[in-house]
Protein backbone atom coordinates (compact mmCIF):
# COMPACT_ATOMS: atom_id res chain seq x y z
CA UNK A 1 0.00 0.00 0.00
CA UNK A 2 1.30 3.45 -0.91
CA UNK A 3 1.44 6.03 2.04
CA UNK A 4 -1.09 8.40 1.83
CA UNK A 5 1.02 11.75 2.11
CA UNK A 6 2.34 11.36 -1.08
CA UNK A 7 -0.26 11.75 -2.89
CA UNK A 8 -1.71 15.06 -1.24
CA UNK A 9 2.05 16.08 -1.95
CA UNK A 10 0.99 15.23 -5.44
CA UNK A 11 -2.41 17.07 -4.79
CA UNK A 12 -0.88 19.76 -3.53
CA UNK A 13 1.57 20.13 -6.53
CA UNK A 14 -1.72 20.56 -9.04
CA UNK A 15 -3.13 23.04 -6.85
CA UNK A 16 0.35 25.23 -7.67
CA UNK A 17 0.28 24.98 -11.06
CA UNK A 18 -3.45 25.72 -11.56
CA UNK A 19 -2.33 29.02 -9.59
CA UNK A 20 -0.01 29.86 -11.54
CA UNK A 21 -0.97 30.80 -15.12
CA UNK A 22 2.63 30.05 -16.58
CA UNK A 23 5.13 27.68 -15.23
CA UNK A 24 7.85 29.39 -14.14
CA UNK A 25 10.31 28.87 -17.34
CA UNK A 26 14.15 28.38 -17.00
CA UNK A 27 16.50 30.95 -19.02
CA UNK A 28 19.73 30.19 -20.67
CA UNK A 29 22.59 32.62 -20.57
CA UNK A 30 23.60 32.44 -23.70
CA UNK A 31 26.46 34.46 -24.47
CA UNK A 32 25.89 36.53 -27.72
CA UNK A 33 30.13 36.91 -27.96
CA UNK A 34 30.66 38.36 -31.40
CA UNK A 35 28.63 35.92 -33.75
CA UNK A 36 27.12 37.39 -36.65
CA UNK A 37 23.81 39.57 -35.88
CA UNK A 38 20.70 41.19 -36.97
CA UNK A 39 19.06 43.72 -35.31
CA UNK A 40 19.56 46.42 -33.25
CA UNK A 41 22.03 45.57 -30.16
CA UNK A 42 19.55 47.54 -27.64
CA UNK A 43 16.73 45.57 -29.22
CA UNK A 44 13.51 44.18 -26.31
CA UNK A 45 13.87 40.61 -27.24
CA UNK A 46 17.18 39.14 -28.43
CA UNK A 47 17.20 35.45 -30.41
CA UNK A 48 19.78 33.49 -30.40
CA UNK A 49 19.81 30.89 -32.86
CA UNK A 50 21.63 28.02 -33.14
CA UNK A 51 21.17 26.52 -37.12
CA UNK A 52 23.35 23.94 -39.50
CA UNK A 53 22.63 25.92 -42.79
CA UNK A 54 22.26 22.43 -44.69
CA UNK B 1 7.11 43.21 -38.22
CA UNK B 2 9.22 43.03 -35.49
CA UNK B 3 11.88 45.61 -37.17
CA UNK B 4 13.98 47.89 -34.52
CA UNK B 5 12.84 45.45 -31.91
CA UNK B 6 14.05 42.18 -32.40
CA UNK B 7 17.55 41.08 -32.28
CA UNK B 8 18.88 37.75 -33.77
CA UNK B 9 22.01 36.24 -33.32
CA UNK B 10 23.43 33.40 -35.06
CA UNK B 11 25.51 30.55 -33.75
CA UNK B 12 26.78 27.60 -36.12
CA UNK B 13 25.90 24.63 -35.30
CA UNK B 14 27.21 22.18 -38.38
CA UNK B 15 26.14 18.35 -38.21
CA UNK B 16 29.51 16.84 -38.94
CA UNK B 17 28.15 13.85 -40.63
CA UNK B 18 26.40 16.48 -43.59
CA UNK B 19 29.08 17.47 -45.84
CA UNK B 20 28.01 20.98 -47.06
CA UNK B 21 27.44 22.12 -42.99
CA UNK B 22 30.59 23.43 -42.50
CA UNK B 23 31.00 25.25 -45.58
CA UNK B 24 27.93 26.78 -45.55
CA UNK B 25 28.73 28.12 -42.34
CA UNK B 26 32.18 28.93 -43.11
CA UNK B 27 30.75 31.10 -46.40
CA UNK B 28 27.98 32.70 -43.65
CA UNK B 29 31.17 33.90 -41.52
CA UNK B 30 33.07 35.13 -44.98
CA UNK B 31 30.11 36.95 -46.09
CA UNK B 32 29.89 39.02 -42.54
CA UNK B 33 33.98 40.01 -42.62
CA UNK B 34 32.49 41.84 -46.30
CA UNK B 35 29.86 43.28 -44.54
CA UNK B 36 27.09 41.19 -46.12
CA UNK B 37 25.99 38.46 -43.49
CA UNK B 38 22.70 38.84 -43.61
CA UNK B 39 22.13 39.00 -47.25
CA UNK B 40 24.32 36.09 -47.36
CA UNK B 41 22.35 34.34 -44.04
CA UNK B 42 19.33 34.43 -46.30
CA UNK B 43 20.62 33.14 -49.16
CA UNK B 44 21.85 30.20 -47.59
CA UNK B 45 18.63 29.62 -45.82
CA UNK B 46 16.64 29.50 -49.31
CA UNK B 47 19.58 27.75 -51.40
CA UNK B 48 19.49 24.78 -48.71
CA UNK B 49 20.42 21.90 -48.50
CA UNK B 50 22.32 22.86 -52.48
CA UNK B 51 25.08 24.25 -50.49
CA UNK B 52 28.23 22.62 -52.27
CA UNK B 53 31.27 24.28 -53.06
CA UNK B 54 30.10 25.75 -56.57
CA UNK B 55 26.88 27.43 -55.26
CA UNK B 56 28.22 28.82 -52.26
CA UNK B 57 30.49 30.61 -54.74
CA UNK B 58 27.64 31.54 -56.68
CA UNK B 59 25.75 33.07 -54.05
CA UNK B 60 29.23 35.46 -53.00
CA UNK B 61 28.77 36.31 -56.71
CA UNK B 62 25.10 37.45 -56.42
CA UNK B 63 26.26 39.55 -53.16
CA UNK B 64 29.33 40.65 -55.27
CA UNK B 65 31.43 39.68 -52.98
CA UNK B 66 35.35 39.74 -53.23
CA UNK B 67 35.78 35.75 -54.82
CA UNK B 68 39.29 35.62 -54.80
CA UNK B 69 38.76 36.41 -50.66
CA UNK B 70 35.87 34.83 -50.06
CA UNK B 71 37.38 31.35 -52.30
CA UNK B 72 40.29 31.69 -50.15
CA UNK B 73 38.24 31.35 -46.69
CA UNK B 74 35.98 28.95 -48.13
CA UNK B 75 38.85 26.70 -48.98
CA UNK B 76 41.14 27.05 -46.16
CA UNK B 77 38.20 27.25 -43.48
CA UNK B 78 39.35 30.74 -42.12
CA UNK B 79 36.61 30.40 -39.46
CA UNK B 80 37.27 27.10 -38.59
CA UNK B 81 37.76 28.64 -34.61
CA UNK B 82 34.71 30.55 -34.52
CA UNK B 83 32.45 27.83 -35.61
CA UNK B 84 34.06 25.28 -33.17
CA UNK B 85 33.78 27.48 -30.42
CA UNK B 86 30.06 27.82 -31.04
CA UNK B 87 29.62 24.22 -31.47
CA UNK B 88 31.40 23.95 -28.14
CA UNK B 89 28.90 26.12 -26.50
CA UNK B 90 26.56 23.69 -28.20
CA UNK B 91 27.49 21.15 -27.09
CA UNK B 92 27.82 22.57 -23.81
CA UNK B 93 23.87 23.34 -23.91
CA UNK B 94 23.37 19.88 -24.11
CA UNK B 95 21.58 21.13 -27.45
CA UNK B 96 21.27 18.04 -30.32
CA UNK B 97 18.91 19.49 -32.59
CA UNK B 98 19.20 22.42 -34.90
CA UNK B 99 17.32 24.65 -35.29
CA UNK B 100 17.01 25.59 -31.41
CA UNK B 101 16.36 29.34 -30.50
CA UNK B 102 16.69 30.62 -27.07
CA UNK B 103 14.43 33.74 -27.02
CA UNK B 104 15.26 36.34 -24.41
CA UNK B 105 17.19 33.07 -23.10
CA UNK B 106 13.81 30.43 -23.63
CA UNK B 107 14.95 27.40 -25.16
CA UNK B 108 12.68 26.16 -28.30
CA UNK B 109 14.47 23.16 -29.27
CA UNK B 110 13.55 21.93 -33.13
CA UNK B 111 11.38 23.29 -36.19
CA UNK B 112 8.52 24.74 -34.91
CA UNK B 113 6.09 26.65 -36.88
CA UNK B 114 6.88 30.20 -37.03
CA UNK B 115 3.44 30.68 -35.14
CA UNK B 116 5.19 28.59 -31.36
CA UNK B 117 8.15 31.53 -32.05
CA UNK B 118 5.92 34.48 -32.76
CA UNK B 119 4.06 33.52 -28.95
CA UNK B 120 7.01 33.66 -27.22
CA UNK B 121 8.21 36.82 -28.74
CA UNK B 122 5.23 38.77 -28.25
CA UNK B 123 5.17 38.11 -24.79
CA UNK B 124 8.75 39.13 -24.33
CA UNK B 125 7.47 42.52 -26.01
CA UNK B 126 6.16 44.20 -22.97
CA UNK B 127 4.47 46.97 -25.10
CA UNK B 128 2.73 45.30 -28.11
CA UNK B 129 0.56 42.33 -27.87
CA UNK B 130 -0.34 40.39 -31.14
CA UNK B 131 -2.68 43.39 -31.54
CA UNK B 132 0.03 45.98 -30.24
CA UNK B 133 1.01 48.83 -32.54
CA UNK B 134 4.52 48.47 -30.73
CA UNK B 135 5.28 52.05 -28.88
Amino acid sequence: MRPRKSRSASLLLLALLAAAPAPAEVRYNVPAGDSPAIGPANAQVTIVEFLDYQ
Amino acid sequence: MYGGKVRLVVKNYPYRYRDFAYPAAEAALAARDQGKFREMHVLLLERSPKLDRGSLIECAKELKLDIPRFTRDLDTMAHKKEIDRDVKLAEGLDLYTTPTLFINGIKIAGDRPFESYREVIDRELPTSGPEGKGK
